[in-house]
């Protein structure tokens, strides 16, 4: 059989922010879902934001209520969400309320209830919210399993895609012989960790669809349900294909000790402790990229991006027009209490607005911290898959992280995530003649040359200003506590290693 | 929203047959939001609504004593009303406006005003709600 045989189903829109994404393009047409969950995870919304997404007048969506939330105030809610848009009922979308047959009669009556509205309406779309308070009357002659199974096959054959809303409870979710007739089964759940609400989705099946595995934040905003792809929504880009174009600091000396730049896709960390310039040197990353055309991001979290810019005004760089022009994006991302995914999908969005080529974090820590204590956790696995994305299509991240200064060691990061980078530059004091002084070297470059040398530099009103010349007459500069050797200082041009990685 | 409930009544009094008399119009209007709303909220959730109704309308036309809800929703008891129609001008009474009325401002006050004449459009002409876009019309 080949392609064109193949029966083409159309995708519908689901009319919520990011879950077309983390369904493989839109829930299948046709398909008969179950959205369950807890009381409050967000079902009802997700159903009516699908429903306002894909009804029309010569294809409405019947909306049939059941026992439980009352259409009045069901209505009252959900029409306070931006979505809701209330020229579209009763033409639309026609809320019918079943829970009078329910009461009175069986799942029988119910069925025949709910086939007589389709056959007259003709709806692209139906919902039946909650379809499991029906099966709470004991004399049921119909077990909620046939009727599901009856339900599915009529409303197929009437050519509409279906959500059943259940409320169920976590271990209610395996083996459940009702969930077996469904195409689709979407699982919202929240839990409370600490003092955040921790909200996630899951598709846990999803017939004829590649959808994303796993759990995916989401959350409850007055545009209703958003949800956040552990993919970021970058799954249906292609992976740029390495180039070896080196983008510059602006440093002369440090451009040098890089081999002429970082390379272009490269996440770099700039590890070091307090004020040994690691937000100064970011920020000369991207005032360069500016300068060159490259339009920038710069992600703070420990200080408001007026202060970023005026620091940037002392030495001399001018953040303030490029910020006018559309050129950067200084973002100020504090909320304490989102997900790690929504986070870094404010990021992407600000990213993917601009064209942005290089993007600064500032810092790692801070960004650890502005997150919910529950999303901590996920903190390392979502940053790896968001610098995994970002580079992917070309876009060079810089990220600064501060680490415990001590005299005997010589970390890369306290935070374990060296391995999410290409290229390492540790910056960091060192005691010398009765002065605290800075040192700086590039650890490890992926894939290319680098400096072996270790420089001592300065911190002046034009940024990091590198010192002439390597330091040759001490040993033990990265314990900190260098000794002064008898050999000279060199000044011959930086030495390079040979590529190989080092270990961290 | 008094001035709503009139305009329906006098439509439906327009509509309907010479011999049908100004209660039976009203009834009419009631019976059609019973039908289209009882379809979404409920024979029950109906009946809420119009109890409340009647319940807000009765201190300002103590007539409407007399009037009940029963439970399908339907209203009973309006004869008792019938003497205060003026059949001379053919006008309706102002207890049958104000239990419209109150009936209407219950949905304007749960579902809002968008909402209200959304659902109101499906079930009467457009025509009635033109030049009155708000349900804040004047009073009678």
């Amino acid at each position: 059989m080949n392609t064109q045989d193949k029966v083409k189903i159309n995708k519908l829109p689901t009319g919520v922010p990011g879950l077309d994404e983390i369904v493989g393009g839109g829930l299948p047409e046709f398909s008969f879902n179950i959205i369950a969950g807890a009381p409050g995870s967000g079902k009802t919304t997700l159903a009516h934001q699908f429903v306002f997404a894909n009804a029309t007048e010569e294809r409405p969506a019947l909306y049939f209520t059941v026992l439980g939330e009352s259409a009045i105030k069901m209505l009252r809610y959900q029409q306070q969400y931006t979505f809701f848009d209330p020229a579209k009922l009763p033409g639309a979308i026609r809320f019918i309320n079943l829970s009078q047959v329910v009461l009175e009669k069986d799942l029988g009556a119910v069925l025949e209830q709910i086939t007589r509205e389709v056959e007259k309406a003709n709806p692209a779309v139906v919902v039946v919210d909650s379809f499991r308070t029906m099966v709470r009357k004991p004399e049921s002659d119909m077990d909620l399993q046939s009727f599901i199974q009856r339900l599915a096959l009529f409303l197929a054959s009437w050519q509409a895609t279906t959500f059943l809303i259940g409320e169920y409870a976590e271990d209610e979710l395996r083996d459940n012989p009702i969930f077996t007739v469904a195409d689709g089964l979407l699982w919202l759940r929240q839990t409370a960790e600490r003092n955040s609400i921790v909200r996630k989705l899951q598709i846990i099946k999803l017939r004829g669809q590649d959808s994303v595995p796993g759990l995916h934040t989401f959350r409850i905003t007055d545009a209703g349900v958003q949800a956040f792809s552990r993919t970021f929504g970058l799954t249906a880009r292609k992976r740029n294909p390495p180039r070896d174009r080196r983008l510059s600091f602006g440093i002369a000396e440090l451009d040098k000790m890089l081999d002429g730049g970082v390379r272009e896709g490269d996440s770099v960390l700039v590890a070091g402790s307090s004020g040994t310039g690691k937000s100064v040197l970011a920020t000369q990353f991207i005032a360069e990229g500016i300068r060159q055309g490259e339009p920038g991001i710069v992600a703070v979290f420990e200080e408001r991006p007026e202060a970023y810019a005026e620091r940037a005004a002392s030495l001399g760089l001018d953040l303030e027009t490029p910020q006018k022009d559309g050129k950067l994006t200084i973002l100020y991302l504090r909320p304490l209490d989102l997900s790690v995914d929504e986070t870094m999908h404010s990021i992407l969005d600000a990213v993917q607005k601009i064209g942005a080529k290089r993007l600064v974090i500032d810092s790692l820590a801070g960004f650890e911290m502005a997150l919910s204590p529950g999303f901590r956790a996920d903190f390392r696995e979502s940053l790896y898959r968001m610098i995994f994305a970002l580079t992917g299509i070309g876009v060079t991240i810089l990220s600064t992280v501060e680490v415990d200064e001590t005299f005997t060691e010589f970390p890369f990061s306290t935070y374990s995530i060296s391995f999410l980078t290409d290229d390492i530059i540790r910056l960091r004091y060192v005691s010398i003649d009765g002065q605290l002084r800075k040192i700086m070297v590039v650890i490890k470059m992926r894939g290319g040359n680098h400096a072996k040398d270790i420089r001592e530099y300065e911190i002046t009103d034009k940024g990091v200003l590198i010192l002439g010349k390597r330091l040759t007459n001490y040993q033990g500069l990265i314990s900190g506590i260098p000794v002064r050797s008898d050999r000279p200082d060199q000044t011959e041009e930086p030495s390079l290693d040979t590529g190989i990685e080092h270990t961290t | 929203m008094r001035d709503l409930a009139h305009r329906l009544i006098t439509y439906e009094a327009g509509s309907g047959k010479p011999s049908e008399s100004m209660e039976s119009s009203t009834l009419r209007v009631y019976e059609k939001l019973r039908q289209s709303l009882g379809e979404f909220v409920g024979v029950a959730g109906f009946q809420s609504l119009a109890s409340r109704a009647l319940t807000l309308a009765r201190p300002e036309v103590p007539s409407l004593s007399a009037a009940r809800v029963d439970a399908d929703g339907s209203l009973q008891g309006m004869a008792a009303i019938e003497a205060q129609i003026n059949m001379d001008n053919d006008r309706p009474s102002d207890g049958e406006i104000i239990l419209i009325a109150r009936l209407l401002g219950l949905l304007r006050l749960f579902l809002g005003e968008a909402l209200t004449l959304s659902l109101l459009r499906s079930t009467w002409p457009g025509e009635i709600f033109e030049d009155r876009n708000s349900l804040h019309g004047r009073k009678v």
